[in-house]
């Protein structure tokens, strides 16, 4: 048992995320009065910190390095995803401190379980090593059951939060199974790098494969694809509306992340494909479906919380497609997952920014109609939604539709995948129809009496930032698609190196 | 960037400047949007000055990479097939913005309108002048936001159902002709790699992943693919137009768009279906079009024949002019499928005229509805007591439309008819006589034909209706029907004018696509020979590949590269 300090410095972000929530919390009992603005300007403080530190790693991590025997790796495609969770828990911080004030439950434990959720997500993409997969995702998952359910007052988010956790901890449980058949099969493998080297022998026998499809399921369990997605709409309608989008965007770019990785390195991409275990087929199914009943369903939603959490169980069937693509073998399947992900992280975390913005105590403004008139109440908020619904229905010069526009790029390298690039395009046409029915409410209506939401400049900057990010990444994709293309392949051939 | 690059832009820069001017100042919005599109007005006269009648290919070309990692480049060009069509567009836009009742009756939030329009402007000229196919793509969708806001912000009673019909029905169009364009993309590149590796001499300079226009339209795809991503392209391009069947979203968007809205709709927006035909769908698909060409030529006519009877029984005056937009621009259609000089030319002459023609006539309905608050025809008559001028610039707009000679609208609707005539030649003469009984050009003339007479006729009975007659309605009477006065008066005399010098003097715009159009003509059948060839064939590129440069050097000795069929 060798320890380097070189392996502690690699993963640096990740540390300095996990002292800073544990710096909150102690901070936490020395606060007098009622208002803990001063620990959501500690947490985004220290966010930016990581920002930096990332930023700083992202030279060295050229090459990707395997820390701490295998559990971990550094490489650009994590940075790039650690950089994309640790803005997204900056925004929700942002906009967090005046909707909890607003709605008279904050409490300052929030702060450190957004950075320690973060830091269970950046795990997550980090992970090489079943168990470090597992850990990250119970994090992860922990802490944002914890945040679905914070505002104790509110039934609908104690009831989100139960359903969440109970589905939740079912479907770790099928995780944790399917690893251990996994390690029974391979003869005791649980580095991605120890699995890729025995699927050959493996790949074919029924414990191996049973065990595949339960970690498979339990992370489409994760990200909300049909058929495991009951729990989506649920929670994320249950939720304070600053937590939905932290976890519609976070939480299950995390989980993408996560299962990015397992594929291309553990059941090594196309070989298990090949060996006829037949997950493409099966995965391409799961996503056409998802396409179909997520854009059907958030069809008929008059809450808008509902119809963007359906929208986002849409959006994993999109990202889905790309996951077949890779396992068709197709490149750069990999870095249109990334760069959808970044684009969709961005994305939502605006829309339910806004959500959270333009609620007042007592009056949440959730359903459709409530949202009449808000183009002329506030412009800019009114805008920067428009610029999230387009990106989301896939609308350029937006985020949203180059990610889709690369993914589609990517599956239509396969005649296998065509069906499915068919049923994306036709789906969104149907998910303008109801991205559009909120901006028919915002600028098309008169609004119904004088609202007005509460006065918050860390919102704005919030919703700046996303929108900035949205348009930018629609743009300019080019900078993020050249990062995002460094990863992949990569990593596997660096961890082979590693073992050699 | 260019001046192509400049045009284009101008109008998003002038967007931007209003958008931080602060919202109460309402002047210094219309008069930042006026100037910015005066600006690019005056930009595409240069463009006019600089382009050179004799070239056939592309000119002023502006070419700067975009996401290289994708072969995505923001190539910009252009020939004798969009240069007008951009004239119109800069033309109609200050226009638009100096209209004082393009915002309609709901006079608020200029601001907002100031930008739509200046962001359609820039993605309609970025549309026409796109030579990149993603680039085509980002601004044909741009496009579509502003004008749904236009419609649904600024519109009328049922301005939602309309704003939300026309974005769905724009969009299931354009969605599936992305999925085709991804679709060549990757054969592109499969075809790439293979010619590279084969080595050939021109394919040196490529890359493999390219969006490139020169490319996709060189590229010949086997009979079943090629069919399927013609269809793609084909409904994007047959909504738009729009073609019977696909039409139904046009009155509603055109009778629910303020006066703004409808005049860009009608002069601009609607060209971008038979320009879609002519610099996409055609070119790249030969063998399809040529399949299809009855089938369409036959859709166009009904349309214009539908159009007309529609438009005769209608009582609003929007829906009608609106509905003679159908009957029009199935016109332009059956002009670009005749394959020949005449009727391809008369096509885009058809296009233009029918973009100050009916724009005017929009204007005109603008004009009415302003005054007497109503569009019904019943509700008129005797107006010409009341308003002389407009009557007058009113008259001489419903003749254009009608066809009259010596306005505009003659010369695009003769050249077309000709064409038809002699479309049957046209064909044979190329080595492609239609056999099947569909395929009757002489009979598609003479029902087109007849909608000349039902334009002739519903116009004037829109005008007798509205004009003349008894002036016996109190509310025509009162002191509000004023006569047009300040700006409506220098519009309508910039439209009048505009009208009949297209209509004595076509020479100077068809010398300028003479050469474009016959390139295009030559190109298309050179490339369905080498299609109908064997249509089995996998994909391949048609020679002399590629670009202007290379066609220079193929004719000028150097044996035209082979055909690498390569198999998939």
């Amino acid at each position: 048992m060798n320890f380097k300090v070189e392996e502690l410095l690699a993963i640096a972000p990740l540390i300095l995320m996990v002292v800073m929530g544990c710096a909150i919390l102690v901070a936490e009992t020395f606060i007098k009065g009622r208002s803990r603005a001063g620990l959501a300007w500690l947490g985004v403080a220290g966010s930016l910190g990581t920002v930096a530190l990332i930023v700083n790693q992202w030279a060295l991590a050229a090459q990707p390095q395997s820390i701490f025997q295998g559990m971990l790796v550094v490489d650009r495609m994590s940075l790039l995803f650690d950089a994309t969770f640790v803005i997204s828990g900056i925004i929700t911080i942002l906009v967090s401190h005046d909707y909890m004030q607003e709605h008279g439950f904050e409490f300052g434990e929030f702060y450190p379980l957004v950075l320690f959720t973060v830091s269970g997500m950046m795990m997550v993409s980090h992970a090489t090593h079943l168990l470090s997969l597992l850990i990250g995702i119970e994090t992860m998952s922990i802490g944002a059951y914890v945040l679905t359910g914070c505002w104790r007052g509110n039934p609908r988010s104690t009831e989100g939060a139960l359903k969440y956790y109970l589905m939740g901890a079912f479907a770790t449980g099928f995780m944790v199974y399917g690893m251990a058949l996994i390690y029974g099969s391979t003869g005791g493998a649980l580095t991605y790098e120890g699995i890729s080297a025995k699927i050959g022998a493996v790949g074919s026998e029924p414990i191996f494969l049973v065990g595949f499809y339960f970690i498979l399921g339990a992370l489409i369990f994760k990200v909300a694809a049909v058929p495991f997605h009951m729990w989506a709409p649920d929670a994320y309608e249950g939720a304070p509306s600053n937590v939905t989008g932290f976890m519609a965007a976070g939480v299950k770019a995390a989980a993408f992340a996560g299962l990015l990785r397992l594929m291309q390195s553990a059941f090594g991409g196309t070989q298990l494909a090949v060996d006829g275990s037949g997950w493409v087929e099966i995965l391409s199914i799961v996503a056409m479906l998802t396409m179909i009943l997520g854009n059907l369903a958030a069809l008929r939603q008059e809450n808008v919380k509902r119809m963007l959490a359906y929208s986002s169980v849409a959006h994993a069937g999109y990202v889905l497609v790309g996951f077949c693509a890779l396992g068709l073998g197709l490149s750069g399947a990999d870095s249109s997952v990334t760069f959808y992900l970044i684009a969709y992280t961005f994305t939502t975390l605006g829309s339910f920014a806004v959500v959270a913005w333009v609620g007042r105590r007592n009056d949440e403004r959730l359903t459709v109609d409530s949202w009449a008139g808000l183009a002329s109440e506030r412009p800019g908020v009114a805008l920067a939604m428009t610029i999230f619904l387009l990106s989301l229905g896939g609308v350029p010069p937006t985020a949203g539709f180059f990610g889709k526009f690369y993914l589609f790029r990517i599956a239509m390298g396969s005649d296998k995948l065509y069906p499915l690039v068919i049923v994306g395009v036709l789906s969104s046409v149907v998910s303008v129809y109801y991205y559009l029915r909120i901006v028919v409410a915002m600028y098309f209506q008169e609004p119904i009496g004088q609202r007005q939401a509460y006065a918050s400049p860390a919102s704005r900057v919030a919703l700046l930032v996303a929108a900035f990010a949205v348009v930018a990444l629609g743009v300019l994709p080019g900078t993020v698609i050249d990062w995002a293309s460094g990863g992949g392949k990569a990593v596997v051939d660096a961890v082979a190196a590693l073992a050699r | 960037m260019g001046l192509l690059g400049w045009i284009t832009l101008l109008p998003l820069l002038g967007a931007i400047l209003v958008m931080v001017v602060p919202r109460e100042e309402e002047a210094i919005h219309r008069g930042l949007g006026l100037f910015a599109s005066v600006a690019t007005f005056l930009a595409s006269l240069l463009i006019l000055s600089g382009f050179d009648a004799a070239t056939p290919g592309f000119q002023m070309k502006v070419d700067v990479p975009w996401v290289e990692s994708l072969g995505i480049r923001f190539t910009l060009g252009i020939d004798g097939i969009s240069l007008w069509l951009v004239m119109l567009t800069t033309f109609i836009i200050p226009l638009t913005l100096l209209f004082p009742q393009s915002i309609g009756l709901r006079n608020i939030r200029v601001r907002e309108f100031t930008i739509a329009v200046l962001v359609l402007e820039t993605g309609m000229l970025g549309a026409f002048l796109a030579l990149d196919m993603f680039v085509f793509y980002v601004f044909w969708e741009l496009m579509l936001v502003p004008m749904y806001f236009i419609i649904g912000i600024w519109g009328g009673e049922r301005r939602l159902y309309a704003s939300i019909k026309f974005v769905l029905y724009t969009l299931v169009g354009s969605l599936l002709m992305l999925a085709a364009i991804l679709y060549m993309y990757m054969q592109a590149h499969e075809l790439l790699v293979a010619q590279k590796a084969a080595g050939g001499e021109m394919m040196a300079s490529l890359p493999v992943w390219t969006f490139s226009y020169e490319v996709f339209s060189h590229l010949s795809l086997p009979f079943l693919p090629q069919m399927l991503c013609f269809g793609a392209f084909a409904l994007a391009f047959m909504i738009k137009v729009p073609l019977f069947p696909f039409h139904t979203w046009l009155p509603d968007a055109h009778v629910e768009a303020p006066t703004g809205g409808s005049v860009i709709l009608a002069a601009v927006l609607l060209k971008f279906g038979a320009y879609g035909f002519l610099r996409f769908a055609m070119p790249m698909f030969p063998l399809a079009t040529y399949q299809t060409a009855p089938l369409i030529a036959w859709l166009a006519v009904i349309g214009i024949i539908f159009g007309a009877l529609m438009a005769y029984v209608q009582n609003d005056v929007k829906k009608l002019v609106a509905y003679s937009s159908v009957s029009h621009l199935g016109f332009v259609v059956i002009g670009l499928l005749t394959l020949n000089a005449q009727g391809i030319q008369g096509g885009l002459y058809q296009m233009l005229a029918h973009g100050i023609s009916t724009g005017g006539l929009f204007l005109g309905v603008g004009i009415l509805y302003d005054r007497r608050h109503s569009r019904k025809l019943e509700d008129f008559g005797g107006l010409w007591a009341k308003m002389p001028v407009f009557a007058v610039c009113f008259l001489v707009i419903v003749l254009a439309s009608g066809g009259l000679p010596g306005l505009c609208g003659f010369v695009g609707e003769f050249l077309i008819l000709l064409g038809t005539f002699n479309a049957k030649q046209g064909w044979t003469a190329n080595g492609f006589p239609h056999d099947t009984m569909f395929w009757n050009p002489i009979l598609m003339a003479a029902l087109a034909a007849t909608a000349v007479i039902l334009a002739a006729m519903y116009l004037l009975m829109m005008y007798q209706k509205i004009m003349f007659g008894p002036l016996d309605k109190p509310e025509n009477r009162a002191d509000n029907m004023k006569d047009i006065h300040g700006r409506e008066k220098f519009v309508f005399a910039v439209i009048v004018a505009a009208a009949v010098v297209m209509g004595v003097m076509p020479r100077p715009i068809l010398s300028r696509t003479e050469a474009s159009v016959n390139a295009f003509i030559s190109s298309f059948t050179d490339r369905l020979k080498e299609a109908t060839r064997d249509p089995e064939a996998g994909p391949h590129f048609y020679p002399p590949y590629y670009g202007d440069r290379e066609v220079a050097a193929a004719q000028g000795g150097t044996a035209p590269v082979a055909n690498a069929e390569v198999a998939r």
